[in-house]
């Protein structure tokens, strides 16, 4: 992984970026962390819905109608910002464990979304009604919203990778 | 220190608050003096976790409001009624916005002067207030004949007149407090040098404050 970091940072795109980080960088994490803000914001919504918290005078199905789509694109409007963001600093990003940690939970997180919603999808409107009350449904509404919580600080923590000590990467350099 | 005789009253409504010997930059240099702030700067973990809530709760300050102000542009949630879902939402933004404002507050005492003087952060607070008072005016004027349009798909023109200044002012706060980390070198103010980064050395302009100048090389210690 160093030596494609390294090798990636040498490449043209990435030798772009690095001749102009005065503006890119920091323009790429802010359309970053607004696309963030849409995802959380369309999770927190939607896991409110089942926890009942917010959101009663809609069904689910209306809930998930409206904030599934703008998760799912803004998950890939975070994907592209994030890529540049690697090809930018290929090794500060990639020589972390942060990094690595951010990416399964943001697996496990856009799985469990895309498993719920396509499930929610194919039954009907007495079925919703069932599943909301169950428990299990809302500990994985919960859970769900603590990994995008991990994958914000995590996100973070890649900029601060020294945190983690010998479990770092970075240290081995 | 006496400069700061442009508005009277102004020093005299924060004298009266204060102690009588204290100037402004002494109020500043003593929030950063307190143990709260240099035990922050001490520590590996603090920062970048107040840095951690402080993006989550940004991002649903900011995640919750693009969901009002788009159904006031007429672009998403347009079988809801406004009103219903502006109080359905909102309470969880304000409490979002506490979030922001306790971790914000915790981390500029960290630095505060330096903080204080930097047009980045002048800026994003002035954005801050600009949102607020277009908040304000968006209460008091279109929105309380929200009842008229509650059900409308389409919000009359002032209410997105207000939705897009919101938006513009938020994406403009975000990019505004992104840009703060740029340029603010932390460790220049750390009580004490920190515990072995030899990875910004090695890495000069890999890491966080990339558009800083990265410092001479020097030799690590073992």
């Amino acid at each position: 992984m160093n030596d494609f970091a390294l090798w990636l940072s040498q490449t043209y795109p990435s030798v772009l970026i690095q001749t102009n980080n005065a503006w890119a960088i920091p323009t790429i994490q802010s359309i970053h962390i607004a696309g963030i803000g849409i995802v959380l914001a369309s999770v927190f919504m939607m896991d409110l819905r089942i926890l009942g918290l917010a959101g009663r005078d809609q069904t689910l199905r209306q809930t998930t109608n409206r904030f599934g789509p703008w998760l799912m694109w803004s998950l890939v409007a975070l994907l592209v910002t994030g890529v540049l963001m690697v090809i930018g600093e290929p090794v500060r990003e990639l020589v972390t464990i942060s990094f690595w940690l951010k990416m399964f939970l943001i697996a496990v997180g856009t799985l469990v979304a895309a498993i719920f919603l396509r499930t929610l999808q194919k039954h009907d409107q007495r079925w919703e009604d069932a599943m909301t009350k169950r428990l299990s449904i809302k500990l994985m509404a919960i859970f769900t919203f603590l990994v995008w919580l991990a994958v914000i600080v995590l996100g973070r923590l890649i900029a601060y990778d020294h945190i983690w000590g010998a479990w770092s990467p970075a240290r081995r350099l | 220190m006496g400069g700061m005789v442009a508005c009277p009253k102004a020093v005299n409504a924060v004298r009266l608050a204060i102690p009588h010997t204290m100037d402004i930059s002494e109020v500043i240099k003593s929030i950063e003096n307190t143990d709260i702030a240099s035990s922050i700067r001490n520590s590996l973990f603090l920062f970048p976790m107040l840095e951690s809530i402080h993006v989550i709760g940004l991002a649903l300050v900011f995640g919750t409001i693009a969901i009002v102000d788009l159904r006031l542009l007429g672009l998403a949630s347009t079988h809801r009624p406004f009103r219903t879902m502006a109080t359905d939402i909102l309470k969880w933004t304000w409490i979002a916005f506490a979030i922001t404002f306790v971790t914000g507050g915790l981390m500029f005492t960290t630095n505060a002067t330096v903080y204080i003087h930097n047009p980045v952060f002048q800026a994003k607070m002035a954005l801050l207030l600009l949102a607020g008072v277009n908040m304000g005016i968006f209460e008091l004027t279109t929105g309380r004949s929200s009842r008229q349009w509650d059900t409308s798909s389409s919000p009359p023109a002032a209410a997105k007149t207000a939705a897009i200044i919101s938006l513009t002012l938020w994406i403009g706060v975000i990019f505004l407090g992104r840009w703060i980390g740029f340029t603010t070198t932390r460790t220049a103010t750390k009580d004490e040098a920190p515990p072995q980064i030899n990875f910004e050395e090695l890495f000069p302009g890999a890491t966080e404050d990339s558009t800083t100048p990265a410092p001479p090389p020097t030799p690590n210690k073992k």
